[in-house]
C-alpha cells in the first residue's frame, strides 16, 4: 500500500483556511496517507487554531471550484483573493462527518486539483488494513495493553445469577455458526452445542438466540436474533422453538419485539424470513413496532443535516423543517420501543425476544436503550462503554458499512445508516431528562459519534468480531474504551451532577419533550461552543469544590 | 396508579400557616391544606373533578378568599389541585338542569396560567348555584367592589421586599448624576407624568421648562429618560414613547434639541432610535397623532424592530395554549408550534434587544420606544440591561430590574393581567411579561452560569404575576400604587423570595462582571420553555424535580462550605489581605467585582 502514489502535491503554501469559530488562517497545507494537515505561518504565537490536523478519514464530502483569475475572477471571488498574483486558484470545501465545514484556498488550480483528489482517494480507502488506526502509534499507549474492557467469558463469570440457567458456549468458536456474533454467546443451559447449530440455520445470518441482559430485580432476561426464516411455506424449527421455550424456562409468557410493522413481517416471508407465529410459539406473545432503519435513517440525517446548515432561512420554518426531516420522530420511535421493552421486563415481569430481520440495527438499538433505562449498572461511564462494546462492537453492528459515510456525501448510498448515531442522540436525550441519573457526560457521547465516524483506534473498525480477528484488530490497533478510560480528558466525559439511582428512568417520549440534540447537531456554531464551555466550567467547578472540602 | 397533578412546582405557591378544620370530615380530605395568615374558608363542597389525564375524579373542592383547593377523595388517585383564585379568568357554567350525560354539569374555569379547570356537580337542587356565585365573586373581587387578597392577607416575612429598589440608590450604583445627567424630582407629584416614577434621570443640560415642552409632543407625556447608563463609555438606554407626529407631521424643536442633547451627552456623531413597532404599524399610528422619528432629527438614526404588538402576541399564546392544553398535540408538534409563532415573536424581542445592547456597548447612546412606551419598550430595555449589566443578573439585581423597568416606568399590570377584573375578554389583556420571562429563561438557558437565580425563581414571579397575594405587580403605575397604598397595605413579592433565596439560587453562578451576555436570538437554538407552558400536562413532566432540586441544594451547600474554606485559608495565608481573587467560582461571599458597582449582599443560608 503506497499511500505516496495518491499523493501528487503533498505540499501547498500560502493556503487560506477558513473553519467555523475561528478566523481565516494562511499557512501551508500538507497531505499524508492519513492526515491533512494546516500549519499557521504564525506558529509561534502558540495559538491553538494555528495548526489544523484532520484525519482523512472524516472527510465526507470534498467540493472544489477551480478559476482563472485572468478570466472570471469574480464568479467564485472571495476576500484574500485580490493579494494573490497568480494566474489562477481554487477553492476546496471539505463536509466533515462530524459536521464540520472547511474551505480551503489554494493557490495553482493544478495544486488545487490534486489536493482534491487526493482527499477523495484517500478518505475512503476500503481496505481495513490500511486504515490510520493500524499506523496510530501514540506514546502513552501500548500494544500490548488490555484490548476492550471485557469479553463475554468475563462477563458471563461476573454475572453468577446466570449460572444456575444459562451458560456460556462455544459453539461460535470459529465464527462458522454465526460470522456476526462473538467466539462465546449465553444460550440457556439444557440447550446443546448441537440444537444451537440447528437453531442458527433457522436464523437469518446463523442469529440464534443469544442472551444480552439479565434482569436482576426479578431475574427476567433479554434475548436477541435475528428474525426466524419461515418463509412463505411456513417452516417450523423445533429447536429454535426449544430454545425459546428455554428461555422462558417456567413463565408461562414472554413477549416477542419485533421492531418491524405486522405488516412488514408478513411481507418478509415472501424473501425467506417471518415471524414466531402463535400457533408454533403459543407461550410467546408478539408486539410490532414499526422502526425505520437503512436508507430511510440516512435519508433523514441528511435532510436533518440540510436543515442545520441553511444559514440563508434563519426563521422561515425551521421547525417545520426540523419535523421534515423526521429523525427527532425517529429518536421518538426508538425511545418508546426501548420503553415498552423495558417495561415488559421491568412492570410485566416477562422475558423478551427482541429482533427485526437482521438483528444488527434496530434490535441493538433497542435493547440498549432498554438496558440504559432500568439497570443502573449500565449508566456509569465504564457501564456504558462496556454496554456498547458488549451490544454493538461484540454483538456485530456492522459500523464499517453503516458508517463509511455522513451527511454530506455524494457517493451513492449503499449501506450507511446513522443508527449508532441515533442510539447515541437517544442516549443524549435520557442524560437531558435525567441529569443526574447518567454517569456520562455529553462530550463523552460527542467523542463516540466522531470515533463511530472516523478514529484513530481499532474499535469501530469492521463489521463482526470475525472480521476485526481476520484483520488482527486486536494485536495492531489501539482500543478506543480503554483509551477514553485512561485519558487524562477522563473528568470531561463524566457527569459531576451524577448520582446513582437503582430507579428506572422512563424517558418522556412525548415530541415535547424530545429536543434537537443541538451539541451534535450545531455544534460548530458559536452558542453551541459557550454551552460547552459553560459545562466544563460546571464541571471544574464541581470538582475544586469537592477537592476542598474534602481535603 | 395515576400521577398526582399537583403542579411539581407547587412550593412557589405555598403556604406555611396551618389551620384549624371546622370538622373532622374535612379534616380527613382537606387537612393538609395550609391556609395562609389572613385567607379565611369560604365554601367546601363534595365535586367531581374533570381532570384531563385521570379522567373525572370524585372528592372536595375548598374555596377561600384566596385559592382554590381540590383533593381526591379516592385514594388510588391522587390528584391536588391548588390554585390560586387571581390566576382564574373566566368561571362559566358548563350545561344546565336538565343536561344530559354524565358529570355534564358543573362549572367550567378558564386559569390565566396555561390551564382549565372543569369540575361537575349534582344535577339536583342547584348545587353549583352556591359555589359559582362564591367561585365569581372571589376570583373578581374588583369587579365585586371587593379587596385584593394582597389587602387581607397577614404573611410575614423576615426582609421586606419593597425596600429592594430604590431609585436614587440604583442610579448612584450606575454613577449617577454625572456631569452629563442628572436626577430629576419635576414628576414628584406625578404632574408631568402620571405614569412615570417620581425620580428621572435626564440631560445635565435640559432645563425644567424643556422637559415639559417635551412632554406635549410625546405621548402621555411620557419624555426621554436614562434608563441604564454604560459606565466605560458612558452610552446611555433611553425609553420613552411615541412622538405626536400626526398625519399633519407635526414637529417640537424642543423635542429635536432634547434628543440632541442625549446624543451630546457623550458625544458620539449620532443616535440611534429604536422603534420597536414594524415600519408599516408606525405609520398607521400616525393617523392617531402618533408617529415616528423623521428626517428632522438631525444626528439620529432610525430603526425599526418588528415587533408586534399586545394584541398579536395575546392570540399567539392563545393558539399555543391550544396545541398544549389539555392535550398536547403529538402529531404534527412542531409544525403546529411554528404556526403559532409564539419562538417568533420571542426570537423578534431578543434580537431587538441584542441590537440594543450591541449599539451601547459600541459607545452609542441609543433612544428605545414603541407607541406608549410600556409594553415592547420595557422588554427591550429590561432584556438589553440584563445583556450589558450582570448586577441584574444578580438575585437582587433582577428584581431591581423588574421593579425599574417594568413596574415603576407603567407597564400596565392591572390592564394586561386583569386582576381581580372579570372582563376576560378585555382587549388590553396581553402576556407581554410573560413574554419578557420568556425571554430571560431563553439566556438562562444559554447561559447556565452567568445568573444567580434559577428557573424555579422565574416560575415563581410568573405565578404571583397572577395571584394577587402580594402587592408587587398590582396597578398599572406608581402614582396608582401610591394612591392604593400598595407599599403600606400590601407584601412585596421580593419579601417571600428573599426570605428564602436558597430555593431560587443557581449553584453554578460564576460572576463575570465586565460580559456582556449576546444570547443568540436564531430559531435554531431557542426552545419552548415546556416546563412552564407545559408544566400541568403529567406526561411531559422530566425527572423527577425533587431530586435534581435536592441535589442542587446539596451543591449550593457545597459551595458555600468551599468558599468558607476558602476564606479561612486566605486568612491563614496573609491575616491582612481581603478576599483574594481567586479564579475559581465564588459569588455569595464575594461582594462584587468593580468597587463602585459594588453592591453587597449578605448570604447566610436561611
Amino acid at each position: 500500500m503506497e499511500f505516496s502514489e495518491h499523493i501528487k502535491t503533498a505540499n501547498v503554501e500560502d493556503v487560506v483556511l477558513r473553519q467555523p469559530l475561528h478566523p481565516p488562517l494562511r499557512g501551508t497545507l500538507c497531505i499524508t496517507g492519513h492526515h491533512l494537515l494546516f500549519s499557521d505561518r504564525e506558529e509561534d504565537e502558540g495559538r491553538s487554531s494555528g495548526q489544523v490536523l484532520l484525519l482523512l478519514r472524516n472527510i465526507d464530502a470534498v467540493e472544489k471550484s477551480v478559476e482563472n483569475l485572468l478570466g472570471y475572477s469574480g464568479l467564485f471571488s472571495s476576500p484574500g483573493h485580490a493579494e494573490r498574483t497568480s494566474g489562477s486558484s481554487g477553492t476546496i470545501t471539505i463536509k466533515c462527518k462530524d459536521l464540520r465545514v472547511l474551505q480551503l484556498d489554494i493557490p495553482g488550480m493544478e495544486q488545487c486539483l490534486n489536493i482534491a483528489r487526493s482527499i477523495e482517494t484517500l478518505s475512503c480507502l476500503d481496505c481495513v488494513s490500511e486504515m490510520f488506526p493500524f499506523f496510530y502509534r501514540p506514546s502513552e499507549l501500548n500494544l500490548q495493553d488490555q484490548w476492550g474492557l471485557s469479553s463475554p467469558e468475563e462477563h458471563y463469570r461476573q454475572a453468577t445469577e446466570l449460572h444456575n440457567r444459562w451458560r456460556l458456549s462455544s459453539v461460535n468458536r470459529d465464527y462458522s455458526v454465526c460470522p456476526t456474533y462473538p467466539r462465546a454467546v449465553v444460550v440457556p443451559r439444557e440447550i446443546s452445542d448441537d440444537m444451537l447449530v440447528k437453531a442458527s440455520r433457522f436464523r437469518q445470518g446463523g442469529r440464534f438466540p443469544v442472551l444480552c441482559y439479565v434482569h436482576r430485580k426479578n431475574g427476567m432476561v433479554i434475548v436477541r436474533s435475528a428474525q426466524p426464516l419461515t418463509g412463505a411455506n411456513r417452516k417450523r424449527c423445533k429447536e429454535d422453538e426449544t430454545l425459546l421455550q428455554a428461555v422462558i424456562g417456567g413463565s408461562d409468557k414472554g413477549y416477542v419485539i419485533d421492531t418491524r410493522s405486522a405488516q412488514q413481517a408478513q411481507q418478509a416471508r415472501m424473501t425467506g424470513g417471518g415471524f414466531e407465529s402463535k400457533s408454533c410459539y403459543s407461550q410467546w406473545k408478539r408486539l410490532h413496532r414499526h422502526m425505520e432503519r437503512g436508507k430511510a435513517l440516512q435519508e433523514s440525517l441528511i435532510k436533518l443535516v440540510e436543515a442545520c446548515g441553511d444559514e440563508s432561512s434563519n426563521m422561515d420554518r425551521w421547525l417545520s423543517k426540523l419535523e421534515n426531516s423526521k429523525w427527532l420522530s425517529h429518536v421518538q420511535t426508538a425511545l418508546s420501543t426501548a420503553g415498552l421493552l423495558a417495561e415488559c421486563v421491568e412492570r410485566d415481569g416477562r422475558s423478551v425476544l427482541v429482533h427485526g430481520s437482521e438483528g444488527t440495527e434496530s434490535t441493538l438499538l433497542v435493547s440498549t436503550l432498554a438496558q440504559l433505562i432500568m439497570d443502573p449498572g449500565c449508566r456509569t461511564l465504564e457501564g456504558f462503554l462496556a454496554l456498547l462494546e458488549r451490544e454493538w462492537v461484540q454483538a456485530g453492528h456492522p459500523f464499517q458499512q453503516r458508517c463509511a459515510h455522513s451527511a454530506f456525501s455524494h457517493a451513492r448510498l449503499q449501506h450507511e445508516s446513522p443508527v449508532f448515531l441515533l442510539l447515541l442522540d437517544c442516549a443524549w436525550q435520557l442524560w437531558r431528562q435525567f441529569p443526574l441519573a447518567l454517569g456520562f457526560s455529553e462530550a463523552l457521547l460527542l467523542r463516540l459519534a466522531d470515533e463511530a465516524y472516523a478514529s484513530s483506534y481499532g474499535t469501530f473498525l469492521c463489521n463482526s468480531e470475525q472480521e476485526r480477528s481476520v484483520a488482527g484488530v486486536r494485536e495492531k490497533t489501539h482500543c478506543l474504551f480503554q483509551a477514553l478510560l485512561r485519558s487524562r480528558h477522563r473528568d470531561s466525559y463524566c457527569n459531576p451532577l451524577y448520582e446513582r439511582t437503582e430507579l428506572a428512568i422512563w424517558p418522556s417520549v412525548h415530541p415535547q419533550s424530545l429536543q434537537l440534540w443541538r451539541g451534535f447537531f450545531l455544534r460548530w456554531t458559536p452558542q453551541t461552543r459557550l454551552l460547552e464551555e459553560a459545562q466544563e466550567e460546571i464541571r471544574n467547578m464541581i470538582v475544586e469544590w469537592e477537592k476542598l472540602v474534602m481535603s | 396508579m395515576a400521577s398526582p397533578v399537583s403542579m411539581p412546582n407547587s412550593n412557589a405557591l405555598d403556604a406555611h400557616i396551618p389551620t384549624t378544620p371546622r370538622d373532622i370530615k374535612d379534616m380527613e380530605l382537606l387537612s393538609d391544606v395550609c391556609l395562609l395568615a389572613g385567607e379565611d374558608r369560604i365554601i367546601d363542597k363534595d365535586i367531581i373533578y374533570i381532570c384531563p389525564f385521570n379522567g373525572a375524579v370524585k372528592g372536595k373542592v375548598l374555596i377561600t378568599n384566596y385559592r382554590l383547593y381540590f383533593k381526591s377523595s379516592d385514594p388510588d388517585v391522587s390528584v391536588t389541585l391548588d390554585v390560586p383564585l387571581g390566576a382564574i379568568s373566566r368561571v362559566e357554567k358548563m350545561g344546565g338542569a336538565s343536561s344530559r350525560g354524565e358529570n355534564s354539569y358543573g362549572l367550567d374555569i378558564t386559569c390565566k396560567d396555561m390551564r382549565n379547570l372543569r369540575f361537575a356537580l349534582k344535577q339536583e337542587g342547584h348545587s353549583r348555584r352556591d359555589i359559582f356565585e362564591i367561585l365569581f365573586r372571589y376570583a373578581f373581587p374588583l369587579s365585586h367592589g371587593m379587596q385584593l387578597f394582597a389587602y387581607l392577607t397577614q404573611e410575614k416575612h423576615e426582609e421586606n421586599g419593597w425596600s429592594v429598589y430604590k431609585p436614587i440608590e440604583e442610579f448612584r450604583r450606575q454613577g449617577l448624576p454625572n456631569n452629563k445627567w442628572r436626577i430629576t424630582f419635576i414628576n414628584k407629584g406625578y404632574d408631568l407624568c402620571d405614569t412615570y416614577p417620581t425620580v428621572l434621570a435626564v440631560p445635565y443640560k435640559s432645563k425644567e421648562e424643556d422637559l415639559k415642552r417635551v412632554a406635549a409632543f410625546r405621548s402621555r407625556a411620557r419624555i426621554p429618560v436614562l434608563s441604564w447608563i454604560h459606565r466605560e463609555n458612558q452610552a446611555v438606554i433611553v425609553r420613552c414613547s411615541q412622538p405626536l407626529v400626526g398625519m399633519s407631521g407635526k414637529r417640537n424643536k424642543d423635542d429635536e434639541r432634547y434628543l440632541d442633547l442625549i446624543r451630546e451627552a457623550n458625544d458620539t456623531p449620532k443616535l440611534t432610535i429604536y422603534d420597536a413597532r414594524p415600519n408599516v404599524n408606525a405609520v398607521a399610528n400616525k393617523a392617531t397623532g402618533g408617529g415616528y422619528e423623521g428626517d428632522e432629527y438631525q444626528n439620529a438614526e432610525l430603526i425599526f424592530l418588528d415587533i408586534q404588538n399586545i394584541h398579536v402576541m395575546r392570540e399567539s399564546l392563545k393558539k399555543l395554549k391550544d396545541i398544549v392544553y389539555p392535550n398536547v398535540e403529538d402529531s404534527h408538534w412542531l409544525s403546529s408550534l411554528e404556526s403559532t409563532h409564539w419562538l417568533e415573536h420571542i426570537k423578534l424581542v431578543l434580537s431587538g434587544a441584542i441590537q440594543v445592547a450591541d449599539k451601547v456597548t459600541s459607545g452609542n447612546s441609543v433612544v428605545v420606544h414603541c407607541s406608549d412606551g410600556w409594553d415592547r419598550t420595557a422588554q427591550l430595555t429590561s432584556l438589553a440591561m440584563l445583556m450589558l449589566d450582570s448586577h441584574y443578573r444578580t438575585l437582587r439585581g433582577f428584581q431591581v430590574l423588574i421593579e425599574k423597568e417594568w413596574i415603576s416606568f407603567g407597564h400596565k399590570f392591572a390592564s394586561r393581567i386583569g386582576h381581580g377584573d372579570k372582563n376576560h375578554a378585555d382587549q388590553d389583556r396581553s402576556p407581554i411579561f410573560v413574554q419578557f420571562i420568556d425571554c430571560v429563561w431563553q439566556m438562562t438557558k444559554q447561559f447556565p452560569t452567568a445568573f444567580e437565580f434559577n428557573e424555579r425563581l422565574l416560575l415563581t414571579i410568573l405565578d404571583h404575576l397572577y395571584s394577587c397575594r402580594f402587592g408587587t405587580f398590582l396597578y398599572n403605575c406608581e402614582s396608582a400604587r401610591d394612591q392604593h397604598e400598595v407599599r403600606l397595605k400590601t407584601v412585596s413579592l421580593w419579601s417571600l423570595v428573599n426570605s428564602k433565596i436558597d430555593m431560587y439560587l443557581n449553584p453554578f453562578y460564576t460572576p463575570e462582571s465586565g460580559r456582556v451576555l449576546y444570547p443568540v436570538a436564531s430559531m435554531r437554538h431557542l426552545e419552548l420553555w415546556v416546563t412552564y407552558y407545559i408544566r400541568w400536562n403529567p406526561r411531559i413532566r422530566q425527572q423527577q424535580q425533587s431530586p435534581v432540586e435536592q441535589r442542587y441544594k446539596e451543591l449550593l451547600a457545597l459551595r458555600d462550605e468551599y468558599l468558607k474554606k476558602l476564606e479561612e485559608l486566605q486568612l491563614s495565608d496573609s491575616p491582612s489581605s481581603h478576599l483574594a481573587n481567586s479564579s475559581t467560582p465564588n459569588t455569595s461571599s464575594s461582594t462584587a467585582s468593580t468597587p463602585p458597582q459594588q453592591y453587597t449582599r449578605l448570604h447566610t443560608p436561611f
